[in-house]
C-alpha cells in the first residue's frame, strides 16, 4: 500500500525539487518568525527573541538537510554529484576517457547489432496467427530429401491425418504485372484455406471463395501489401478494379496485410507478391483419395501447410503420416524409392538452419564484450593506481569504503553510458551494413532494425558492462590502508602484490577470450574456403544472369518463343564485351530442380525402381556460357533445331550410373516414362554439376535444347534465364543487355538481374555471413586484446621502475631487465592460451553444422590461432617491457 | 511560560513516539509545524522538548509515506503557513502505534510493580 506512495512521493519530489526547496525554507522561516513573536511576548527584545529563536531551532541548514534526506531522494543526489563528479575527472583525462569510451562502444555497437539480428530471426514471431501450431508438409524419398506433394498425397493426408485440422497445397511461380512499367513479379497460386491456416486475413478485401477456387472459376487476386503501395499508391478502392497480370484480366479481390509471406517466402528469391486461386481439382488432377493413388506417384509439385488440430503437434502428425505411408508402400505406392512424408513446424522449417548460425555468431559478440570490459577494467585499475593518493585521502577523511565504492562505479558508469551512446550509434551502422550484406538464404535477417527492444538491450549490456568493468577497479581501491599509501609518499615504489596478481589476470583472460574468437573465426574461414574450393562444375566468375519470360499471350506457340531466343542470343552476342550468350531453365544454386523418369535404351532399371534424371532445358551456347566441361561428344549447335534430329547430353553421373561400361555417343534415350514419346540420341557428356546444393551428391542430369524439347515431350518453356559470359566486370553489361531486350521486345519484364558469383556466394550465405562476423570479431578481439594488455604490462613496469632501477645499479644489463618484465606476461598469456583452448573447443562444438571439411577440433587451426595470439599478446608487451631496460638508476633512484 | 529553559531539566521525546504524538494531535486539528512545537511542549508540561530538527524531517517522513497530508493555508495571524493534516492512512497508523504503545506500555508498569514488590 504504501510503497506506491513513497515511490510516487520520491518521484514527486525529484520532479518538484525547487518548488520543495522555496516551500522549506518559508516553512522554517514562519517556525522561527513565530517563535520570535513569542519570545517578543516573553519580554524579550526584538533582536533577543530572534537570536534565540534560531538558536532553538538549532542549525536551520542541517535541518533543511535532514528534511531533504527525509524526502527519498538523497540517494538520487547523492548518486549525481558522484556522476558529475566522475565526469569531471574523465574529462580532465581525455585520452583514458576516449580509449575507453571507444572500447565500450565497439563491444556494445557489436552486441546490440548481433542482438538486433537475433531478435528479429529468432525472437519475433513468423506473421501467422498462432504460428506454433501451423506446420509445413513435404515428400521424401532417394535423393530428395524434401519434396514437394502431389494433389493425391494432399488428399489423403487431408481425409487420413487426424493431427492436421486442416492442410492446403500452394505452388509459386512469377507473373508479369502488366502496364506502362511492365515488372515481372514472384507470385503463388493458393488454394483457399491456405490463408486461413496461416491463421492471416485480407486487411481490406476478403480471401478466395469456394466459386474463385476451382476449374474455370472467376480471374481473382490478392495482392501484397508492398505491390498495391507501389501501383496503387495504396488505395483501398482497389477492391473490384481489374488489373493485367501477364496478359490475363483478374478482379482484385483482397490486400494483405504488411509483411505476410508465404512460408516458401522466407529466404530464397525473395517474397511472392500477388496470388491466385489454385483452382484445381481431383478430377483435373485424376486422383482420387485413399488406395486409388496412381502407384507412380504421379506430378510432385505442391507446397503444403497445415493446422495442427488442437492438442496435436508436428510429432503426432509423423506418428500418424509414417502408419499411412507403411501401409500405402504395403500397396505398392512410389515402390522402392523410399517414399515417405513428415511435417515440420513452420518456425523451424523457417529458422531452423539460420538459428545455430545465429547462436554461435551471438555467442562470439558476447566474447567480444567480454574482452572490452576487461580492458576497460584494466585501464581502470591502473588509473586507480596513479589515483591511489587521492584515494587515500578520501578514507583518511573518513569517506566509507561504501562511499568510494560508489564514486568508482559512477566513473564506470559514466564511461558505459558514453560508450553506449557510441556504440548505439555505432549499432545503426551496423544493422543498415548487415541488411545491405545480408543473404536471402538467412531468412528474416535483412527485416533486422533498432527497435525500442533493442535499444532497451543496449542500455541493459551498458549497465552489465559498467559493473563488470568497474566492480574489480572499485573493490580494489577501496581496500587500501590510508596510512600506507600515505607514508609512501606517492611515490608509488611498491605494488602490492595482490594488486599486480589482478591486472595481470586480465592478460590472462583477454588472451583466452580472443583465442576462442580467433579460433571460431578460423574455422569459419577454412570452412568457407573448403565450399569455395569445391568445383561447382561451372565457371562462375563474369557471368550475368536475368530472368525473362515469353508469355503465351504474346508468344502463342513455341516457334515463336525459340525464334525470340534465337533472336536475342544473336543481339546480345553483339553487344560489345560479350564472349558468350546462352540460355537456361534453372540457374544451378538458384532454384532446386527436380527429376523425370527417362528411358535409356539398353538399360533395364532394378525392379519396381524408375530411371529418374534431373532435366535441364538450354539454347546453343548455354555450355559454353556458363562454362562447363564438355568430356565427350560435341556442345548444341544451331542444327539442334525443332527440325533437326533429337540431341540430348548428359551429365557424368548419368553414364556412370544408366550406361556403365557402355559407349554413351549415340545411345538413344526417351524423356517421360511412357512408350509413345520420341527417342533423343546422345550427342555430348559434359562435367556434373551442382544443381541443388554445393555439398551433396550430383544426380544424374540431362540436357535438351529449347526447340527440341517442345517437340518432345512437347513442352514450351514460358520462363528462362539469359547467361552472359564476359572477360570483364559482367555488372557492366547489364544497362546494354537490358536495352537490347528493351529493343527487342519492350513488352518483356526483365527480373533477377545477378551474376553467378553473387549466386554462389548466396548460396553459401549463412557459412560466408559466419565467416563475416567472426572474422570481425575476431580482429576486433585480437586489437582490443593488444591494447588492453599494452596498457597493462606499460603499467606494470612503470610500477616496478624502481625495482628495476636497483637492479639496473647491481649490474642487470637491458636485455636482462626486458627479459624479467616480459617474464610475468608470458607465462600469463601461456595460462590465457591454455584456458582460452578449453573453452574454444567447448565452443566451437556448437559450430559444428556450420562446417565443411574441417572438424571444430581442427589441430592446424588451433595450432595456428595459438601462435598468431601468443604473438599479438607478446608484441603488445615488447615495446613497453623495452622501457624496463632503459631504466636509468641515477634519476630513479636519486630522485627518491 | 519562561522561554529560557535548561538543557538538563529537559529530555528527548521517546525514541520512535514522536510520530505517534504527532498523528495525535492531528486528529484533532489540522496544524502548522509550528503549532505542533508548541503544543508538544505545552501538552508534556515541557518534559518532552520536540527538537524542530526531529520534527520537520518527522513531518517530511509521514507526508511521503502517505500518513498526513500538507497544504498552504492563512495562519490565525493572516500568514501563509504549512499546514498538515491527517490521511486515512495516517489514522490507521496512529492506531496501530497506540496498540503498540500500550502493549509495551503496559509491559513496562509490569515489571515495574513487580520490581517494587521484589524490592
Amino acid at each position: 500500500m504504501a510503497w506506491y506512495h513513497e515511490l510516487f512521493s520520491s518521484f514527486v519530489a525529484l520532479v518538484g525539487r525547487r518548488r520543495q526547496e522555496r516551500e522549506m525554507s518559508e516553512e522554517v522561516r514562519f517556525h522561527i518568525e513565530m517563535e520570535t513573536r513569542r519570545n517578543v511576548e516573553a519580554g524579550l527584545s526584538e533582536a533577543e527573541a530572534r537570536r534565540r529563536a534560531v538558536r532553538d531551532f538549532g542549525g536551520v541548514e542541517r535541518h533543511k538537510d535532514h528534511v531533504r534526506d527525509e524526502r527519498g531522494t538523497s540517494w538520487f543526489y547523492d548518486g549525481w554529484n558522484d556522476v558529475r563528479f566522475a565526469a569531471r575527472s574523465l574529462r580532465r583525462r581525455a585520452g583514458f576517457t576516449t580509449i575507453a569510451t571507444i572500447t565500450l562502444a565497439l563491444g556494445i555497437g557489436a552486441t546490440t547489432t548481433l542482438f538486433g539480428v537475433v531478435k528479429q530471426v529468432l525472437l519475433t514471431p513468423l506473421p501467422y496467427g498462432q504460428p506454433e501450431s501451423v506446420a509445413v508438409v513435404w515428400s521424401a524419398w532417394k535423393g530428395f530429401d524434401q519434396t514437394w506433394l502431389s494433389y493425391d498425397e494432399w488428399e489423403g493426408w487431408k481425409a487420413r491425418i487426424p493431427a492436421f485440422q486442416d492442410i492446403a497445397i500452394y505452388f509459386d511461380g512469377s507473373s508479369t504485372f502488366d502496364g506502362d512499367n511492365p515488372e515481372r513479379i514472384r507470385t503463388a497460386n493458393v488454394q483457399m484455406n491456405v490463408f486461413p491456416i496461416l491463421g492471416v486475413r485480407p486487411i481490406i478485401g476478403r480471401n478466395f471463395t469456394a466459386d474463385e477456387d476451382r476449374p474455370n472459376g472467376p480471374s481473382a487476386v490478392i495482392l501484397g501489401n508492398a505491390l498495391w503501395q507501389r501501383r496503387f499508391g495504396g488505395d483501398p478502392s482497389v477492391i473490384g478494379r481489374k488489373v493485367q497480370i501477364s496478359g490475363q484480366t483478374y478482379t482484385v479481390v483482397g490486400v494483405m496485410p504488411n509483411g505476410f509471406r508465404l512460408p516458401i517466402d522466407f529466404g530464397g528469391s525473395g517474397p511472392s507478391e500477388a496470388w491466385f486461386p489454385l483452382a484445381t481439382d481431383a478430377a483435373a488432377q485424376g486422383a482420387v483419395p485413399g488406395p486409388e493413388f496412381p502407384k507412380t506417384g504421379a506430378n510432385h509439385g505442391f507446397y503444403a501447410v497445415a493446422r495442427l488440430a488442437p492438442g496435436a503437434t508436428a510429432a503426432t502428425a509423423n506418428g500418424q503420416l509414417r502408419s499411412v505411408v507403411a501401409e500405402l508402400e504395403k500397396w505398392g505406392y512410389m515402390a522402392n524409392v523410399g517414399f515417405h512424408a513428415y511435417a515440420v513446424p513452420v518456425e523451424e522449417q523457417i529458422t531452423g538452419r539460420v538459428r545455430p548460425v545465429l547462436l554461435v555468431v551471438f555467442g562470439a559478440v558476447g566474447f567480444v564484450l567480454l574482452i572490452a570490459c576487461a580492458n576497460v577494467a584494466g585501464l581502470l585499475l591502473v588509473r586507480g593506481e596513479s589515483r591511489k593518493r587521492e584515494l587515500a585521502v578520501r578514507v583518511a577523511l573518513g569517506a566509507g569504503s561504501q562511499r568510494l565504492t560508489r564514486l568508482l562505479l559512477a566513473e564506470s558508469g559514466v564511461l558505459a553510458a558514453l560508450g553506449a551512446t557510441l556504440g548505439i550509434g555505432l549499432a545503426t551502422l551496423g544493422v543498415r551494413l548487415i541488411r545491405a550484406s545480408a543473404p536471402t538464404s538467412l531468412p528474416r535477417v535483412a527485416e533486422t532494425t533498432l527497435d525500442w527492444g533493442v535499444l532497451t538491450f543496449a542500455l541493459v549490456v551498458a549497465v552489465v558492462a559498467a559493473l563488470l568493468a568497474g566492480i574489480i577497479p572499485a573493490l580494489q581501491a577501496t581496500h587500501l590502508a590510508p596510512a600506507v599509501e600515505l607514508k609512501e609518499g606517492g611515490r608509488g615504489a611498491t605494488t602490492s602484490r595482490a594488486r599486480l596478481r589482478w591486472r595481470q589476470s586480465l592478460v590472462a583472460t583477454e588472451v583466452a577470450l580472443a583465442v576462442v574468437l580467433v579460433v571460431a573465426a578460423g574455422l569459419m574461414i577454412r570452412s568457407v574456403r573448403n565450399l569455395l574450393a569445391i568445383d561447382a562444375g561451372f565457371r562462375p566468375d563474369g557471368v550475368l544472369t536475368m530472368r525473362i519470360s515469353t508469355p503465351s499471350t504474346f508468344y502463342p506457340d513455341s516457334v515463336r518463343v525459340a525464334a525470340f531466343w534465337d533472336e536475342l542470343q544473336r543481339r546480345v552476342a553483339a553487344v560489345p564485351g560479350v564472349r558468350r550468350v546462352g540460355a537456361v531453365r534453372l540457374l544451378p544454386l538458384a532454384t532446386e530442380m527436380g527429376d523425370w523418369d527417362v528411358q535409356v535404351e539398353g538399360y533395364t532399371p532394378p525392379p519396381n525402381q524408375g530411371t529418374p534424371g534431373d532435366w535441364q532445358i538450354v539454347t546453343p551456347g548455354y555450355f559454353q556460357a556458363m562454362g562447363l566441361t564438355l568430356r565427350e561428344g560435341r556442345v548444341f549447335e544451331a542444327r539442334d533445331d525443332m527440325a533437326g534430329s533429337l540431341a540430348l547430353i548428359v551429365n557424368r553421373t548419368f553414364t556412370e550410373r544408366y550406361l556403365a561400361g557402355r559407349h554413351a555417343l549415340g545411345t538413344r534415350v526417351r524423356i517421360g516414362a511412357t512408350d509413345t514419346t520420341k527417342w533423343y540420341t546422345i550427342v555430348g557428356v559434359v562435367d556434373d554439376v551442382h544443381h541443388n546444393t554445393l555439398v551433396g551428391k550430383v544426380k544424374p542430369e540431362f540436357y535438351a535444347t529449347l526447340a527440341q524439347f517442345a517437340v518432345a515431350p512437347g513442352s514450351t518453356r514460358r520462363s528462362m534465364s539469359l547467361v552472359v559470359r564476359t572477360d570483364g566486370d559482367p555488372t557492366t553489361l547489364v544497362a546494354p543487355v537490358r536495352s537490347v531486350v528493351k529493343q527487342l521486345d519492350a513488352r518483356l519484364p526483365v527480373s533477377e538481374i545477378r551474376t553467378m558469383r553473387t549466386i554462389v556466394n548466396s548460396a553459401i550465405g549463412g557459412p560466408r555471413f559466419a565467416m563475416g562476423a567472426l572474422g570481425l570479431f575476431g580482429v576486433l578481439a585480437l586489437a582490443l586484446s593488444a591494447i588492453g594488455i599494452f596498457g597493462i604490462v606499460s603499467q606494470v613496469v612503470a610500477s616496478r621502475e624502481h625495482e628495476f632501477a636497483i637492479r639496473s645499479a647491481l649490474g642487470a644489463t637491458p636485455r636482462e631487465l626486458v627479459g624479467l618484465s616480459l617474464k610475468t606476461v608470458v607465462r600469463q598469456a601461456l595460462a590465457g592460451l591454455a584456458v582460452g583452448i578449453v573453452i574454444a573447443l567447448l565452443f566451437t562444438r556448437a559450430m559444428t553444422s556450420m562446417l565443411q571439411g574441417v572438424t571444430p577440433t581442427d589441430p592446424w587451426t588451433f595450432a595456428a590461432v595459438v601462435v598468431v595470439t601468443g604473438l599479438v599478446a607478446i608484441a603488445a608487451s615488447v615495446g613497453p617491457a623495452r622501457r624496463a631496460g632503459k631504466a636509468d638508476p641515477a634519476r630513479v633512484l636519486g630522485s627518491s | 511560560m519562561a522561554p529560557d529553559r535548561q538543557p538538563s531539566q529537559r529530555s528527548e521525546v521517546l525514541q520512535g513516539t514522536l510520530e505517534m504524538l504527532t498523528l495525535k494531535l492531528l486528529t484533532a486539528e489540522a496544524m502548522h509545524g509550528w503549532g505542533l512545537s508548541l503544543k508538544l511542549r505545552q501538552i508534556s508540561h515541557d518534559v518532552f522538548d520536540v527538537n524542530q530538527g526531529s520534527l520537520y524531517p518527522a513531518l517530511q517522513r509521514m507526508l511521503r509515506r502517505g500518513w498526513i497530508r500538507a497544504e498552504w493555508r492563512a495562519s490565525d495571524n493572516n500568514r501563509r503557513a504549512r499546514y498538515y493534516a491527517i490521511t486515512r492512512e495516517g489514522r490507521r497508523q496512529l492506531e496501530a502505534e497506540i496498540e503498540d504503545w500500550e502493549r509495551s506500555s503496559g509491559a513496562v508498569n509490569r515489571v515495574l510493580r513487580y520490581a517494587f514488590q521484589g524490592g
